[in-house]
């Protein structure tokens, strides 16, 4: 492979992460709540996942682990905020805090006896690259962008799956009305609690997708210090923003905000191989390039609630609490 | 269509002091317990690893004093964050920008010691760092306060962004060489933060005879405590943060300037915070970029634990101080138990607390029949 098909082979492989949680949190947020647990969602979703798929020799049995573990984060934070109407941001917040601190605590706790993820041979053939027939073909592009792994399209189908569910079903036009009004969607008789609590957490269980892909992306080995998602968790809470809660958006936008993140990376062999074409990038700053994401979705926050649009597809009851009672 | 809710929930009109302690307690041991269990699993002997935990955490061992001294180091900026987010939550501005605001504190200060620190005496560079840091870290957050009058911008997700623009801009100046970069040591071939001239160093006060010396800034961390407590609960400035929080419409109506009131707060609370990074850098003694240590998003669990109250916030910042301490100390005798067992911990205490709320703030009440048809 040439170096830009390298480039761009790499923004698809390291960002897809940012697919699933974004993902996730646009089903979340459409109910009306803001999980900033994202990050820690992710964690328990990939250790938890990782360890189950390892152990079976199974991708699949993992992925549904996966699900189910990050699914319960999301289960506790329905219940902690619907139920029992805590504050959003901060039992989300405890989310992420818990959520990363179990996890150090299960790697830590097998030392040595870590299990690798070359001992799992399954898991690995189940996770390598599909070259799809005739589009892998197209020269510089169908390497980069259709030689993937079956997550990589697996979360492609979910994006695609969600934006129908979303527009085209009756419970999508539903979820989306108890995000904007649930008084209003209550008393038509849609059963509010049950809506937030569905959507909650198989949002919260497609967040812990992203997670055991990324600990397959990562190789499945521990670090000690660095969790396996670091920090991509929160940039998925910034591109919701930026992809106006439309999961067809969250496509582009990971792969834009993929493409910064990468560029950090390449920038050093982009400018070397294309020096009257890259070579000014070796000058820009690597951290300004991871500071981009951050700096657009801030701009985009700030010039959306200047025009009064509210972010379009951002959902009127975004972060309150429903209690019935008062309404 | 007929519902079978058996019960329903009520607001409780009282909301007792001994109810909350008594189901803060509880909430507490039960995560202390599930915490044990999980140890007991690693084949950690809970028992003397919570033994450790405290002690190690909060005195050191009878070789080592100097714990206390590390101890203060993590308390400090703790207890001012925690203080100062309070009053931003208490208006419901929901700033989770600490960590971008104690960095820009941090920059702020940085500025200060490494371009007049080798000039200019301890007694005008320490108070300048402050002032700087402070001045630095509050109109980072009066910047998003403004927005949020002028225009309802979402300040949750603002702060959010902004804690890593500020972190990349840390980096930066940390990571790039250059004649430009002042921040960085001279010494070093690769890009390394450089050492703060002396002037530029916390005083550290001496105590019994010498043990362990207390850092000024812990003295002053405690004082501004106090001056909020008394801000919040005797002054007509303190008593509008309270309305505003309270309904930002019966403020208006009484004819408070309910934006000016938001800002201006917010710029006290996102300065304290600026102040708390100035002290934490003036005392290591050198920018990092692991120095916030979390304490932004560790403030805000305080501050919800504390119930936003200034007396409380101190005694829940020393102990979760002694959570976090304790662990990282302990981490270097239990080799399978990581530093981050502290925030497994702190996580299952705020939720186990988060649960204990409902029960303090609603009742199940029976549904009556009648109620029901």
């Amino acid at each position: 492979m040439n170096v830009i098909t390298l480039f761009l082979f790499s923004i698809v492989v390291y960002n897809t992460v940012l697919l699933y949680g974004t993902l996730g949190e646009i089903l979340t947020e459409k109910s009306g709540s803001l999980n900033l647990g994202v990050e820690g969602t992710m964690a328990i979703g990939a250790i938890i996942g990782y360890l189950a798929a390892v152990s079976t020799n199974s991708l699949w049995i993992g992925l549904i682990v996966a699900f189910i573990a990050a699914g319960l984060c999301g289960l506790l934070f329905a219940f902690l905020t619907v139920s029992l109407q805590a504050n959003q941001n901060v039992t989300g917040l405890t989310i992420t805090t818990f959520g990363l601190g179990l996890y150090f605590f299960i790697g830590k706790g097998f030392g040595s006896a870590w299990p690798a993820l070359q001992s799992a041979p399954s898991v690995s053939a189940a996770y390598a690259a599909i070259e799809i027939p005739l589009l892998s073909e197209i020269p510089v592009l169908g390497k980069a962008f259709f030689s993937h792994s079956i997550l990589v399209y697996l979360a492609v189908a979910i994006a695609v799956g969600l934006w129908l569910y979303l527009n085209y079903t009756k419970t999508g036009l539903r979820l989306r009305a108890v995000g904007e009004n649930p008084s209003a969607a209550d008393s038509v008789g849609i059963n509010i609690i049950l809506y937030k609590y569905i959507h909650i957490i198989v949002g919260s269980g497609i967040m812990g997708l992203g997670g055991l892909y990324m600990a397959l992306v990562m190789g499945g080995s521990f670090e000690g210090s660095t969790c396996w998602i670091n920090g991509y968790g929160w940039i998925s809470i910034a591109l919701v923003i930026f992809s106006n809660w439309n999961p067809l958006m969250a496509i582009l936008g990971s792969l834009l905000f993929g493409f910064f993140n990468t560029l950090q990376v390449y920038s050093g062999s982009l400018a070397n191989s294309f020096p009257e074409m890259f070579g000014w990038l070796s000058s820009i700053p690597a951290q300004l390039y991871q500071a981009l994401p951050f700096i657009i979705t801030a701009i985009v926050l700030i010039v959306t609630s200047i025009r009064q649009t509210q972010g379009g597809g951002g959902p009127e009851g975004l972060g309150a609490n429903y209690f019935r009672e008062d309404r | 269509m007929k519902r079978q809710n058996y019960f329903h929930v009520v607001k409780r009109d009282d909301v007792r002091l001994k109810r909350i302690i008594l189901s803060y307690l509880l909430a507490v041991l039960i995560a202390i317990i599930i915490g044990g269990i999980l140890l007991s699993i690693q084949n950690v002997n809970p028992f003397s690893y919570y033994k450790d935990m405290f002690s190690l955490g909060l005195i050191g061992n009878k070789f080592g004093y100097k714990q206390v001294e590390a101890f203060i180091k993590v308390f400090t900026p703790l207890l001012l964050t925690s203080v100062a987010l309070s009053l931003a939550f208490k208006m419901r501005f929901w700033n989770i920008g600490g960590e971008g605001q104690f960095i820009m504190g941090a920059i702020g200060a940085g500025i200060v010691a490494y371009l007049l620190g080798d000039s200019l005496p301890s007694l005008i560079i320490l108070p300048l760092m402050a002032l700087v840091g402070a001045l630095f870290g509050g109109l980072y957050g009066a910047f998003v306060a403004v927005l949020k009058v002028k225009y309802n911008t979402n300040e949750t997700l603002l702060t959010l962004m902004m804690n890593y623009i500020a972190l990349y801009l840390l980096k930066f100046f940390g990571e790039t060489s250059g004649e430009w970069n002042f921040f960085l040591s001279t010494d070093s071939s690769r890009p390394l933060f450089a050492s703060f001239p002396e002037s530029a160093l916390m005083i550290e006060i001496p105590t019994f005879f010498g043990y362990f010396s207390l850092n000024l800034s812990l003295v002053i961390a405690l004082l501004i405590c106090v001056a909020i407590w008394w801000y919040l609960k005797y002054t007509k400035r303190g008593y509008e943060i309270a309305v505003v929080g309270d309904s930002p419409n019966s403020a208006k109506y009484a004819g408070m300037k309910v934006s000016k009131i938001v800002v201006r707060t917010i710029f006290l609370s996102a300065a304290l915070i600026g102040l708390a990074g100035a002290f934490y850098v003036s005392s290591a003694g050198t920018l990092s970029t692991s120095m916030t240590n979390s304490v932004g998003w560790t403030g805000i669990v305080v501050a919800w634990l504390a119930k936003l109250n200034t007396i409380a916030i101190t005694v829940v910042s020393l102990l979760i101080t002694v959570l976090q301490h304790g662990c990282s100390v302990a981490s270097a005798s239990y080799a399978t138990v990581d530093a981050n067992f502290a925030n497994l911990l702190q996580g299952m205490i705020l939720f186990a607390v988060l649960t204990a709320d409902f029960f303090t703030r609603f009742k199940l009440v029976k549904t009556s029949k009648q109620e029901v048809e």
